[in-house]
């Protein structure tokens, strides 16, 4: 099942070398070996011609033309690059490349589910300069670094964080302090008679109840198949939880689309969401739009803090590139901090930066998304190290009982056991 | 005695129960149609779920798919890249069709009935089967991404459709063949001079359905054409794109207006040669 894997927010730095402002001295921000420097006489430059793919939004474009332009002209020097840029959505890129990885983009932004598959098809060259790079991200442990780690070899360069959810709500009707819980978030809904919600019935905002109370899920060791834990004491409470939240009149289930439809038409003053949609909600809710991290709810008599997945995207070097050393350098550049901060401003805020340094920097924190995705990180694991392919379909199900009420009374373990039952079995 | 009108109640209630059924089916069959329609006028550019009729209607989805052309829409480009094909692939694959179904009809020669259930045993296969080898060839041969390619490929095995032309020409005499090979005439005189000239439903009705297989195809475009510039693109993959999760909240009723202009050729095309397609098609099956 393919999830919602747009825009970010996160944590995660900057990288000595390839941080150079570009015309200063083009020369010393050199990572890999190029072409130019071994056979190139200084009077007869190679032309070198590279592709690159990323969103296929207007603004998102524009952006990648004005960085490579830079980098084309930070290099004139060394070459005449030239290079064509290509509309590729990240959530499908590997789909596009892994038809036939030798005619696809020498560069290419994806998302972060797919660095296994892309790995198992040979289709990334692994980044020389890996240490450096990681360290810009927030070293070897951050989220963005293993998330485009594969055997301890770093295969592709953290360019965006924060590809996960959290709470928009409209202050009109919501407290930020009941905004803090679900259950003040229910009571200000139901008052106004509006509602508030959320997407039970996917597997990506379930997990977040389930990871607020403490249970886990992680990829088995064969890369593709999870292990879960929901069904063992205590989970039961979890779902008792769920389902207090999804009877209450203040609550309805709502899909992506549905939930823009809900904020436009007013019925909706609160909902779980992904920053993919903040540019709509914003215009919809004007002076009045707020979103904050995910609410607490209520376990057992205590209130636990909800937690929730986190993605990023990446940059990739095609392996069957002609031009590797350049594809690399130019993929150093597109990740490197200032271009993460150009990217996340040229973009009205939806390309939150992966690098450390560049998420901390003031426009980047004083956006409310950003903000709340930051705060929520803290409670977030990455989806592509939490979770293997059977993962959807049995959460899926598991979450429209859930937001139907479990109508049919099935006792609440035995739902789990069948769920954990077809989240652990193996894939293939 | 007078006698009255009877209507019979048992047959009357056949009837009441038959024209609800209808009336159902074309409920399920046009909602979709209206409600695309519908939706390509509304000034929402991304999606409503809870509305089936637009709260206030606009032109400008129309108007942006012709002057707003980015990264993700570029519709004149679409538009012509698809006719191009379109038109070419549409004469070339009616000459085949025709000529094929000249050959089997016509001709007599040996193993020709082996050809012919050849043809109708690949003709069985889906297309798509082969496309992951139909693109290594085209790559090899630096046909991808090419209008060229895709022309290629849709006017290539557009041969193996010609049981229906077959079935027509079936029903043209054969003494005239003879009468016109006894003055002389050529297999190639008699196809051009004497049963074209008699078939007209039938050269319609293939002419019609050569240019709809590029006009709507989205498997053999979407892999052939691998560039990832929207120029390049034709209607049915540049469509697709626009769907993108990130650009569905701005495109979408564009993306319905774009569906809307793609069925004009196409309706246009229906309406001006609808007597001949009948004639055509019930012509063909006689033997067919």
């Amino acid at each position: 099942m393919q999830q919602p894997l747009w825009l970010c927010s996160c944590v995660l730095s900057v990288c000595a070398c390839a941080a150079q402002p570009e015309a200063e001295n083009p020369v010393t921000e050199t990572a890999a070996p190029t072409p130019a420097q071994t056979e190139a006489a200084p009077a007869e430059k190679p032309s070198i011609t590279l592709t690159l793919w990323g969103s296929e939004l207007p603004e998102f474009q524009a952006a990648l033309r004005t960085m490579c332009d830079n980098f084309i002209a930070a290099n004139a020097n060394e070459a005449n690059i030239t290079i064509e840029i290509g509309a590729q959505s990240e959530s499908t890129a590997k789909d596009t490349i892994l038809l036939d990885i030798s005619a696809a983009a020498d560069v290419f932004y994806y998302a972060d589910d797919q660095t296994g598959e892309l790995v198992n098809a040979g289709a990334l060259q692994p980044v020389e300069n890996a240490d450096a790079i990681a360290a810009a991200n927030g070293g070897a442990e951050a989220g963005a670094v293993l998330a485009a780690t594969v055997g301890g070899k770093l295969y592709a360069y953290p360019a965006m964080g924060g590809n996960g959810y959290f709470l928009y709500y409209n202050k009109q009707y919501v407290t930020a302090e009941q905004a803090g819980s679900w259950a003040g978030i229910l009571e200000a809904a139901s008052a106004a008679g509006k509602k508030a919600t959320m997407q039970l019935n996917s597997g990506w905002y379930l997990y977040g109840f389930f990871k607020g109370a403490g249970f886990g899920c992680a990829l088995a060791e064969d890369g593709t198949s999870t292990t879960c834990d929901w069904n063992t004491t205590g989970g039961t409470d979890v779902m008792q939880a769920i389902l207090d939240v999804s009877t209450n009149p203040g609550f309805i289930n709502l899909d992506d689309a549905a939930f823009v439809t809900g904020v436009q038409e007013g019925t909706v003053v609160a909902g779980v969401n992904g920053s993919w949609n903040a540019g709509t909600v914003q215009t919809a809710w004007g002076e009045n739009y707020a979103c904050t991290k995910l609410p607490t709810f209520t376990l057992g008599g205590s209130e636990v803090q909800m937690g929730s997945f986190d993605g990023y995207k990446l940059v990739g070097v095609n392996a069957y590139s002609e031009n590797v050393g350049w594809a690399m350098r130019l993929a150093e550049w597109l990740t490197n901090e200032e271009n993460q901060i150009f990217l996340y401003e040229a973009t009205n805020g939806s390309a939150v930066p992966s690098n450390v340094n560049a998420a901390s920097s003031e426009s980047v924190q004083a956006n409310p998304v950003v903000a709340a995705l930051a705060t929520q990180s803290q409670f977030a694991s990455a989806q592509s190290l939490s979770v293997g392919g059977n993962y959807w379909t049995p959460t899926e199900t598991l979450g429209n009982i859930l937001a139907q009420g479990n109508p049919d009374g099935t006792a609440l373990q035995q739902l789990l056991d069948e769920t954990v039952a077809g989240i652990t079995a193996p894939v293939g | 005695m007078k006698k009255t009108r009877h209507v019979n109640p048992k047959r009357l209630a056949g009837d009441v129960v038959r024209h609800l059924v209808l009336f159902a089916l074309a409920v399920v069959w046009l909602v979709p149609i209206v409600w695309l329609v519908c939706t390509s006028f509304s000034s929402n550019p991304g999606r409503n779920i809870l509305r089936f009729f637009p709260e206030s209607l606009t032109l400008s989805n129309y108007a942006r798919l012709f002057t707003d052309t980015d990264s993700v829409s570029n519709f004149p480009a679409w538009f012509t890249n698809t006719f191009i094909v379109a038109c070419f692939t549409c004469v070339i694959s009616t000459l085949f069709v025709l000529m094929v179904a000249y050959a089997t009809s016509c001709m007599r020669f040996r193993g020709r009935r082996v050809l012919m259930n050849v043809g109708v045993l690949l003709g069985l296969f889906p297309g798509f089967l082969t496309m992951i080898c139909i693109y290594y060839i085209l790559k090899e041969l630096k046909l991808t991404d090419t209008h060229l390619g895709l022309i290629l490929v849709y006017a290539g095995s557009s041969g193996l459709g010609y049981l229906i032309a077959k079935g027509f020409f079936d029903t043209i005499s054969r003494s005239m063949i003879d009468a016109a090979k006894l003055d002389g005439a050529s297999e190639a005189e008699v196809f051009w001079k004497v049963i074209l000239p008699l078939s007209k439903p039938i050269i319609v009705y293939t002419i019609i359905s050569s240019f709809l297989t590029p006009w709507m195809d989205f498997i053999f475009s979407n892999i052939i054409i691998k560039s990832r510039l929207s120029e390049d693109w034709t209607v049915a993959v540049g469509l697709f794109n626009m769907l993108n999760k990130s650009s569905v909240n701005n495109y979408f009723s564009r993306f319905c207006a774009g569906g809307v202009l793609v069925s004009i050729p196409i309706s246009v095309l229906f309406v001006i040669m609808q007597k001949f397609y009948v004639e055509g098609v019930t012509g063909g099956s006689v033997k067919g």
